[in-house]
């Protein structure tokens, strides 16, 4: 078991390496430099070029040196420093490098980083060492150890991301831990019902409710459901308002989650039902003398906790993601509500961490509903 | 003997016929409900076609007086703006002095448009997305699929690793971030505009399922003897994979493509309605996305035909689907 | 065979049809055989040829939809069973009838220790405690020739092997000394060295609990040393009854000669065994007349065959044949 566990752990690195990977290419490779878009239309170079540095877009892109901004340095007043320099086999004994030279070091070494050239001899024979004087850096190491620190820096507004995640959390599961929770009571229920009556017109017709319910749009639950719920009958309130407590302004919306998310909940849990419905244990059951709901409730279920039991812990990750569209439209401060907000203002550092943070808890999440799988049913063994 | 060639052909069909398409696709035809939805999806693609044609026309013969369907024009300003359905009106068009009357048939929006054509061009918008991202997502999780499952080894660890990793970010969040990077970005130089980066996105991130669905089928198959017939009589690994093992899989690529296009076209609503989406054209997601502010003050019929819209096209697609399921493949039948 | 004091289980015309999408299967017809008390009766036939379903039949376990029982009267012990209410039914399941099934692999339910299987049978039917009733489960897994039950009552299904599995399923349906076992092919899933203990355990039950069994087999070997009367069914009908002894001694009709042609015999010097021509007849399309004249010798190119279906008639005393020259081709 425990080799088991730590097996899985070793795996998960190659997995959030990969994500990172794919985080970087789409955000950095294919997003590419916004420093523009974030300093606004009227921004001045000097401007552009600091917004450049802060947030790192004039760093290499995967292996390289740290740059240097233009006031950490100065133009030489002779041009021809560095080159007189040279030529003079007979000048100082130490060599005072100054920025220019440094910024001709450092050219050097990047033009050639792979030839083993970090070392220049300079011409009174003494050694140039570029690599004591150049940061290593580029922005896909940085990217990692934003990653790997949990520290993703700041968004466009210059808010601390990680404490925008935190608060964004709460809010969302507020909303998605109850709709979770009561759609899957419901929809459990229901598909044992159905299991019940298999074959019967009340199978039918609630198969059939469930495919008109899964045929019509997220879109239209949300706005039907706040226009007549809240705004004609005023029976919730339409938006989310600070000054009252969470748990108003959430009935709605996990009302209407529910109901929106019933047609597919069913239908998964009524083929998970009939599945084993149709295992020759149940019949064996049935031969004993059973009453049919003893068969169902102890027989069935049991056996059908083990998909439904993997599935809930794979879902819980999700939960933390919030609601995007329930979000929005409540006015719901979740992380939901922060992911609208990134996509409209082509926030990438927000998604960005966002994605990785996801991908983290469903990475651990999944080893999580491994070692329930071994729980639950015993015919599983870590090997 | 080219007539006895014919001949032979022609007595030696139905024996070839009688296979797993032709049982499904009989099995298929005698359900009445299914075929009904079948044709309702039919309508909804010619229309979409018909629109294309109609647009590309226009491109063309434009300047030679050719105007397109009245139907199709859904720029045109029709009547009042906000106009009820099903009413007589009468208004004055801005460059003209004389009053008209007119009709339409499902209203208008606020700037006079009538929302039955917009609605039927939307089909044209969503159909489009659905279909290239359905291509677009075959396209990478088949043959990826395939290679994996049949030469195992490094090439399948790295495959698997790949989609592990796509299939380890939650869906939403991978096709938002896809989908805002590719909006209006260039890549190898050319810009990407409006449903490009939508079907772009989701065709990008949607292969993970086919591709593992395809990997575990071809591993189940690759042993069987007909693989083993062809490995015998000099086939190369390319045909086998092509040639042999693809078409035995292939029910389950159009059960799979048929029952996730509706998925498709509800994402295409949701990402239209964030903006993410064509915006120069009308869109069923860019209709409710205009319509949901007016809806208080009582337009109820440009988000009801938007809704009515998509419900009919996702209705018969699910129907279809299940029941294609149901006849193609009946191991995976849930009841 | 019709007096009722020796009769325990008595099937009379029984028909159970399926109305499936494809349309309606006849799985039984008009089937009628009796089981003497104490006695062992084998119905045998190749597969779908309705003898599970007769089965389930009188278990009342038809699901429905799409399987009905449409038609006959089945007698248990005086009491008629398609009467009853679901409510009798259950107490009869598992106490007077039990039944054992063909896949000892699946036929367990997976996430409970056998012991657990077993105990809720007898704690069902017999008023008994918790500790008490596992006594009985330790008890009857020592019956069914299990080694060290006190240990293997908390195993799982996974964890035994598949003869182990078929004894578990005995120790099940006997736990409650049922007076009617009904063994849907109890060996068939089990290699040939374990068939015959299981079928030896059967016999030792059998005598020990004066218990009636119906054994529903494919294999004619399996019937010979273990079954007092045989039941032949082709195509949903019984085509033959008799004696066990009288049947293999001469059959009577052309298909249980067919059958009995193609069991390899001691002492025999045979290139390769006779086997029957043909395949059984999709249930949605029974061929017309005798179900059986396309693979029959004799009805193959006789127009009676083909056209008239043979009713299920008294040959010689003891003896039903529904074959329309049961009682002519004596040489045959």
């Amino acid at each position: 078991m425990t080799a088991y566990i730590i097996r899985r752990l070793l795996y998960m690195i190659p997995i959030v390496f990969g994500v990172l990977l794919v985080t970087f290419c789409l955000f950095t490779l294919v997003g590419g430099d916004i420093s523009v878009q974030i300093a606004g239309k009227n921004a001045d170079a000097e401007t552009i070029a600091e917004i450049r540095h802060e947030y790192g877009f004039d760093k290499p892109l995967f292996v390289g040196y740290e740059p240097l901004v233009d006031d950490q340095w100065k133009e030489p007043t002779d041009p021809n420093v560095l080159a007189s320099y040279i030529e003079s086999p007979d000048g100082d004994d130490t060599i005072i490098l100054n920025d220019y030279q440094r910024i001709v070091a450092i050219e050097n070494a990047k033009r050639q980083w792979l030839g083993g050239l970090f070392k220049q001899r300079l011409s009174d024979g003494r050694i140039l060492d570029a690599w004591s004087m150049l940061d290593f850096n580029s922005q896909f190491l940085s990217h990692f150890k934003k990653a790997v620190t949990f520290n993703f820096g700041r968004d466009r507004e210059r808010q601390k991301i990680s404490e925008k995640l935190l608060q964004g959390v709460g809010p969302s599961l507020a909303l998605t831990v109850p709709m979770f929770i009561g759609s899957l009571i419901i929809s459990i229920s229901l598909s044992l019902i159905v299991a019940f009556i298999r074959g019967s017109v009340g199978d039918f017709v609630i198969v059939v409710v469930c495919v008109i319910l899964m045929s019509i749009p997220y879109l239209s639950y949300i706005i039907f459901g706040q226009l007549f719920f809240a705004y004609e009958l005023d029976w919730f309130p339409i938006y989310y308002d600070p000054s009252r407590p969470m748990a108003v302004s959430v009935v709605l919306p996990i009302l209407i989650g529910i109901i929106a998310g019933l047609g597919v909940g069913v239908r998964f849990y009524r083929t998970i039902m009939l599945d084993e419905i149709r295992s020759d244990y149940v019949r064996t059951a049935f031969a004993k003398g059973l009453t049919t709901p003893k068969v169902l409730f102890k027989h069935v279920l049991k056996n059908a906790m083990i998909p439904i039991v993997t599935n809930v812990v794979l879902s819980l990750p999700r939960l933390v993601l919030g609601s995007l569209l329930l979000e929005r439209f409540f006015g719901i401060p979740g992380l939901g509500y922060l992911m609208i907000e990134a996509i409209n203002s082509r926030d990438f550092f927000v998604l960005n961490a966002m994605t990785f943070m996801m991908a983290l808890l469903i990475v651990i999440f999944t080893l999580v509903a491994d070692i329930c799988y071994g729980w639950v049913d015993p015919r599983v063994k870590f090997e | 003997m080219n007539n006895q060639e014919v001949t032979t052909d022609m007595t030696q069909k139905p024996v070839k016929g009688r296979s797993l398409w032709s049982d499904g696709i009989r099995r298929l035809r005698k359900r009445k409900f299914a075929m009904v939805c079948l044709v309702i999806v039919l309508i909804y693609f010619a229309l979409a076609g018909a629109i294309y044609i109609d647009e590309v026309l226009q491109d063309k013969f434009g300047e030679k007086g050719y105007e397109g369907i009245s139907l199709f024009q859904w720029n045109e300003s029709i009547g009042p703006s906000y106009q009820k359905p099903w009413l007589d009106y009468e208004w004055t068009p801005e460059d003209s002095e004389m009053s008209q009357e007119g009709w339409t048939f499902f209203g208008t929006d606020f700037l006079g448009r009538s929302t039955w054509r917009r609605t039927l061009y939307g089909a044209k918008t969503s159909l489009t997305v659905a279909l290239c991202a359905s291509i677009i997502s075959l396209l990478i999780g088949v043959p990826l699929g395939a290679i994996a499952g049949y030469f195992r080894g490094w090439v399948d660890d790295v495959i698997v690793w790949f989609y592990t990793t796509l299939g380890t970010i939650p869906y939403i969040l991978l096709l938002m971030a896809f989908a805002v990077v590719l909006k209006d970005a260039t890549l190898f130089g050319h810009e990407i505009k409006g449903a490009t980066s939508v079907y772009l996105a989701m065709g990008l991130t949607s292969w993970v399922g086919i591709c593992r669905l395809i990997r575990g089928e071809i591993i189940k198959r690759k042993e069987s003897e007909y693989v083993l017939a062809a490995r015998a009589l000099g086939c190369s690994n390319g045909r086998i994979i092509f040639k042999h093992l693809l078409p035995n899989v292939f029910h389950i690529i159009i059960i799979n493509f048929s029952l996730r296009f509706v998925g498709f076209i509800h994402a295409e609503v949701i990402l239209s309605f964030l903006g993410l989406g064509e915006t120069d054209r009308p869109s069923w997601g860019g209709m409710i996305d205009a319509a949901r502010t007016e809806l208080a003050r009582g337009v109820w019929w440009e988000m009801t035909a938007a809704t009515v819209a998509i419900f009919f096209i996702s209705l018969a697609l699910n129907i279809f689907g299940d029941a294609l399921r149901d006849c193609l493949d009946p191991k995976l039948r849930t009841d | 065979m019709t007096d009722n004091n020796h009769t325990l289980l008595s099937i009379r015309n029984l028909s159970t049809h399926f109305f499936t999408e494809q349309g309606l299967v006849k799985a039984v017809q008009d089937v009628s055989f009796d089981i003497p008390l104490g006695k062992t009766l084998a119905v045998v036939g190749e597969s779908g040829c309705g003898k599970s379903v007769t089965a389930l039949s009188v278990m009342r376990l038809i699901p429905w939809p799409p399987g009905k029982i449409v038609a006959g009267e089945i007698e248990f012990d005086g009491q008629l069973l398609l009467d009853a209410s679901e409510r009798r039914m259950r107490e009869i399941r598992g106490n007077d009838i039990a039944m054992i099934f063909q896949e000892p692999m699946t036929s367990l339910n997976p996430v409970f220790t056998v012991g657990n299987q077993i105990v809720e049978a007898v704690k069902l039917h017999q008023k008994k405690s918790g500790s008490e009733a596992w006594t009985v489960a330790v008890e009857m897994m020592r019956k069914v020739g299990i080694a060290d039950p006190e240990r293997r009552v908390e195993e799982y299904p996974h964890q035994m092997s598949g003869g182990m599995r078929q004894r578990v399923m005995i120790a099940i349906a006997l736990c409650c000394s049922p007076a009617l076992l009904i063994a849907d092919e109890p060996t068939t899933a089990l290699d040939v060295t374990i068939q015959a203990q299981i079928l030896e355990l059967l016999r030792d039950l059998q005598r020990r609990h004066q218990m009636s069994i119906m054994m529903i087999t494919h294999d004619l070997g399996v019937v010979a040393e273990n079954a007092d009367h045989i039941v032949v069914m082709y195509a949903s009908r019984v085509v033959e009854k008799a004696d066990s002894e009288e049947l293999f001694a001469k059959p009577l009709h052309p298909y249980t000669q067919g059958l009995l042609r193609s069991l390899p015999r001691l002492g025999e010097k045979k290139e390769r065994l006779d086997v029957i021509d043909g395949a059984v007849p999709n249930p949605l399309h029974f061929p017309s007349g005798c179900k059986f004249h396309p693979r029959c010798p004799i009805g193959k190119d006789d127009s009676r065959c083909q056209t008239e279906e043979p009713p299920l008639k008294e040959i010689c005393p003891g003896r039903h044949a529904a074959c329309w020259y049961a009682g002519e081709n004596k040489d045959e």
